[in-house]
């Protein structure tokens, strides 16, 4: 690609360097500068915060700075709660995916005048607040909730099935919660599908699974990559979902993280776990959207 | 339990911010003071805490501050102006910032108080005690707030942080109805930064139709029968006090072979449990819970639902932890005079007995015991007898190495 | 797509619509319990939804989430679609430093994010926690998320549209007005939705950031949660679905979507290349 192009948007011949800097500029700049002063800048106190240490009335000290905190967050006895993070927020996001490609491709394609409706009424759930929605997810779970009443009333089981404080109960309440992340960026690229590229794929592949593998999946992985990003990232910081859904055999780093900040009240060790967490989960994303794009486009 | 506040050497920079704190003066107008009335009548409180009389402080503070000219002093230092003789109680502010806990008091404690003081009381609430203690510290001086409900663990190292003011009693004449054992607790002597609140036990709470035993001891949470339907409080010096009572270890021990032994005793039971509760009441009427370590006044909530108003609860054999919490001011608080009327308000008998009714924690009060609920009053798990109270382990604050100790374990286990 | 197909995707889309509203009919339902706790069916009652206009803190709470929410999502959608546009569409120095730092938002765990603008506000401001304090913080993270949808969107759109458009004697901004908006609008408004829900719903980085009379509805439930939540707050969620859905009736009613009006903007502007 000619850079000198792709920094001047406007039209060959006129080319307007300056001004599509300063476009370009204009754009970037309060995203960046709003980030850099109330993101970046309280978090690189953090930061510096992760190499202190407690002092013996459990205050923060910078006098001494150095990497004890790192080594202690990387004992193995971590393993375990990263191994949970990972997979609930791997499962998490599958399930998003599986969930919310279907549908979204449903109401792009067969909604038709009622898009936009369809579309805001799978929103619709998410405009209440999300506690009540889990508070909901509990009384249809519990040992004496609706689920186990049906069962039961049922004749299906004779026991209640313990729904509840498990990897099921986890996983369900973490898809249920980041589902629309999934949905709205899949939504927006299998919209902006063109039908005349599908019309000729199917030319040019006689199976339907064809058509959707070689045309319509490539064409929407952009929206693809978005979901699971919007997906995965968060759900690997998630700990009210597990803390409130989940049990004794379900912990999470995410949970450690917040017993470190406050039963612990050790903010320097939880801070150097917390950025541990951030590396994996970011570097973990980075490392599968490259892959992701290797193999959609060679 | 030790008190960790050894009031007799107040770090003098800190007394003098506090001093003037209270009374809301700035430096400048100390000094005018100074000018105007001498430096013993102005400073007399520091001085006199400096030289150890820290328990008696709080009359004389007020007794000797009060020839201040009015023109020297802004309008809102009624602390200054009270006098131990019987006065009208100086006009109290118009609004009042409370932080507690939810449902921590009567259904119509606020609503009264606003009817018959006149103030309007904005009451944030906090999940959790964490939280709570995140947020008074944040600025050191109470994160905004009034007044709020901290345990009775955590009086030492806040009046340590100069987060909490010193009580003014002429302002809670309501102090006379404390129990005998109240009026001089081992965690604030004399009760000079707190007033306490509720006390209360942990032990187990049961369920009769599905845990067909007398339930007596710890040992029964480790009980493989009811695997899956077990559950442990979501804190961890409780649940390592319950390890250390089978074990018979001190309740607030440090030492690492004691935690060590706690630690692999716990690893024991962590497969037969269901959850490490922070909602005790929640879990257990949810059905999830057969039996589950809990707080006594949760377990009385336990029997307000209709699926469990049979549940059980036992001060185990082994020993128990109790604890109590306090109502105090903290040092940033815009209202102190309004704080001063709401804690002197829940010292009254039947308001206390009240918020005792409903949320099932006995208070410290003696005279509320004629109004509270009998049910609540004759249960010996409860209210216990002097002799078995006096047996309980109360938990003291954990910091820095020491709380390093025990939340390495903690982590150790849950994770 | 063959009949078949159709009929399975649209079980299959029913279904899902079924498991997105179960707990939302569940809540609903025992808005109308008379017991106090939530927990066990006990009888008929609306006497929730008077309780809970007169319940002040409650609807200060629910007042300032909304407050805060608007704010959050007007700022952090024009912010955030303008920096996922320029991520998309160009280069310059600093892009990759750029989409780094647009996912690091995503990235943090939200305690570390809500302490770290806690120390920042308290220390360097001496700021105990407000209105204003929270919608930065809420900001702050909705840009991250507006950005990445938006950006997966222009990436899609043909550059040379505005191009073209420029060719024609439109304006630079003329351009992006009339060509490149309406293009990423889908992507603008699933933005601004899910910076709505993302605000709404916060719970963690807003418990840091909230001070005296700046409660919001999640943390006001979730200091309710241990002693049970009162009925009040399942009757404030179903007013809030009730009125969305009443609003949603009335725009179908009057057929405003255009979803067909959408299609068309990409075809004709598909013509133009």
């Amino acid at each position: 690609m000619d850079r000198a192009h792709e920094l001047a948007p406007a039209v060959g011949g006129r080319a307007r360097p300056f001004r599509a800097r300063l476009t370009g500029g204009l754009l970037v700049l309060p995203g960046v500068g709003w980030l850099l002063a109330f993101f970046l800048a309280p978090l690189l106190i953090i930061f510096v915060v992760s190499f202190g240490s407690n002092d013996t009335t459990g205050h923060v000290v910078l006098n001494d700075l150095g990497f004890r905190n790192y080594i202690e967050a990387t004992k193995p006895e971590f393993l375990p709660a990263f191994a949970n993070s990972v997979r609930y927020s791997f499962l998490t996001t599958i399930l998003s995916l599986a969930i919310g490609y279907p549908i979204a491709f449903w109401i792009s394609r067969h909604g038709g005048r009622h898009k936009i409706l369809l579309l805001i009424l799978v929103m619709l759930p998410f405009w209440t607040s999300y506690l009540i929605r889990t508070y909901a997810w509990m009384i249809i779970l519990r040992d004496n909730g609706v689920a186990n009443s049906i069962l039961m009333g049922l004749g299906i089981t004779s026991d209640p099935i313990p729904f509840l404080n498990t990897d099921f109960s986890v996983v369900l309440g973490m898809t249920y919660g980041f589902l629309p992340f999934a949905i709205l960026p899949l939504y927006v690229s299998i919209d902006r599908l063109d039908d005349e590229l599908v019309k000729a794929g199917r030319d040019l592949y006689a199976s339907g699974r064809g058509v959707f593998l070689h045309v319509v999946l490539p064409l929407t992985m952009p929206g693809i990559i978005a979901a699971s990003i919007l997906t995965f990232i968060p759900a690997m910081g998630d700990y009210v979902t597990p803390d409130l859904l989940g049990g004794a055999q379900t912990s999470t780093i995410a949970k450690v993280v917040q017993v470190l900040f406050t039963s612990g009240r050790d903010w320097p060790y939880g801070s150097a776990l917390g950025f541990m967490l951030m590396v994996v989960t970011l570097g973990g994303t980075l490392l599968a959207i490259r892959a992701l794009r290797q193999e959609t486009f060679g | 339990m030790s008190d960790r506040y050894d009031g007799s050497q107040p770090d003098l920079e800190r007394e003098l911010a506090r001093y003037l704190a209270e009374r809301r003066l700035t430096r400048r107008t100390l000094l005018e003071l100074i000018a105007n009335v001498g430096a013993v009548a102005a400073l007399a409180p520091i001085v006199a805490a400096c030289t150890g009389a820290a328990a008696s402080a709080s009359p004389s503070q007020v007794s000797t501050a009060t020839p201040i000219p009015p023109s020297s002093a802004p309008s809102a230092t009624p602390v200054a102006t009270a006098t131990p003789q019987p006065t009208p109680v100086p006009t109290p502010e118009s609004e009042l910032f409370i932080y507690n806990w939810d449902g921590y008091i009567g259904d119509k404690t606020q609503s009264d108080f606003e009817a018959k003081y006149g103030i309007k009381v904005k009451y944030d609430k906090f999940p959790d005690a964490s939280t709570q203690i995140t947020k008074i510290r944040s600025d050191l001086k109470g994160g905004g707030y009034d007044l709020t409900y901290p345990a009775s663990t955590d009086i030492g190292p806040l009046s340590r942080d100069g987060v909490i003011s010193a009580l003014d009693h002429s302002l809670l004449p309501n102090l006379k109805n404390l129990g005998p054992t109240w009026v001089d607790p081992d965690y604030d002597k004399g009760n000079k930064f707190s007033v306490p609140n509720y006390w209360w036990t942990t032990g187990i709470a049961w369920n009769p139709a599905k845990v067909k035993e007398d339930i007596t001891s710890w040992a029964s949470l480790w009980d493989p029968r009811y695997t899956g339907k077990l559950g442990m409080l979501d804190d961890l010096q409780e649940v390592f006090a319950a390890g250390g009572f089978r074990l018979s270890l001190p309740a607030n021990t440090t030492q690492d072979t004691d935690l060590d032994a706690i630690l692999a005793l716990l690893k024991t039971q962590k497969p037969l449990l269901r959850k490490y509760t922070q909602d005790d009441i929640g879990d257990f009427t949810g059905g999830q819970l057969w039996m589950t370590q809990a707080w006594s006044g949760d377990w009385v909530q336990m029997t307000y639902d209709p699926g469990s108003a049979n549940a059980k609860y036992v001060i185990p054999s082994e020993g128990a932890v109790r604890g109590s919490d306090t109502m105090v001011v903290l040092s940033g608080a815009k209202h102190p005079i309004a704080a001063h009327l709401w804690i002197d308000f829940n010292l009254d008998a039947k308001v206390s007995a009240a918020n005792s009714n409903f949320i099932g924690y006995m208070g410290p009060n003696a005279a509320a015991q004629a109004f509270i609920d009998p049910a609540i009053l004759g249960n010996p798990n409860l209210n216990p007898d002097a002799g078995v109270y006096s047996g309980l382990a109360e938990l003291v604050t954990l910091e820095g190495t020491d709380l390093s100790k025990y939340t390495s374990r903690w982590i150790e286990l849950t994770s | 797509m063959k009949t078949g197909g159709n009929r399975w995707l649209t079980a299959f889309a029913i279904a899902i619509y079924i498991f997105l509203f179960a707990p939302i009919v569940v809540l609903i339902i025992f808005s109308f319990n008379i017991s106090r706790r939530n927990f066990v069916w006990l009888g008929f009652t609306t006497d929730w939804y008077p309780k809970l206009f007169a319940n002040r803190d409650l609807l200060d709470a629910l007042s300032i989430t909304l407050q805060v929410a608007v704010i959050a999502v007007i700022a952090s959608t024009v912010i955030g679609s303008l920096l996922g546009l320029a991520l998309a569409r160009m280069r310059f120095r600093g892009m990759g430093a750029s989409e780094v730092l647009v996912l690091l938002p995503m990235v943090t765990p939200e305690i570390i994010m809500g302490i770290s603008l806690l120390i920042f506000f308290s220390q360097l401001f001496g700021q105990n926690g407000s209105l204003g304090q929270i919608a930065i913080a809420h900001i702050t993270f909705c840009i991250s998320y507006v950005a990445v949808v938006v950006r997966a969107r222009a990436r899609n759109m043909d550059p040379h549209l505005e191009d073209a458009a420029r060719d024609l004697g439109s304006s630079s901004l003329g351009a992006f007005w009339h060509v490149t908006l309406p293009l990423i609008a889908p992507a603008v408004g699933a933005g601004a939705m899910l910076a709505f829900a993302l605000s709404f719903d916060d719970l963690v980085v807003t418990s840091f950031n909230a001070g005296v009379g700046s409660t919001t509805l999640p943390i006001f439930i979730y200091s309710s949660i241990k002693f049970g939540v009162t009925p009040q707050i399942n009757a404030i969620s179903t007013i809030i679905v009730a009125v969305v859905a009443v609003a949603l009736f009335i725009g179908w009613r009057l057929g405003t979507f255009g979803g067909e009006e959408s299609r068309r903007v990409d075809t004709e502007a598909d013509a133009l290349v």
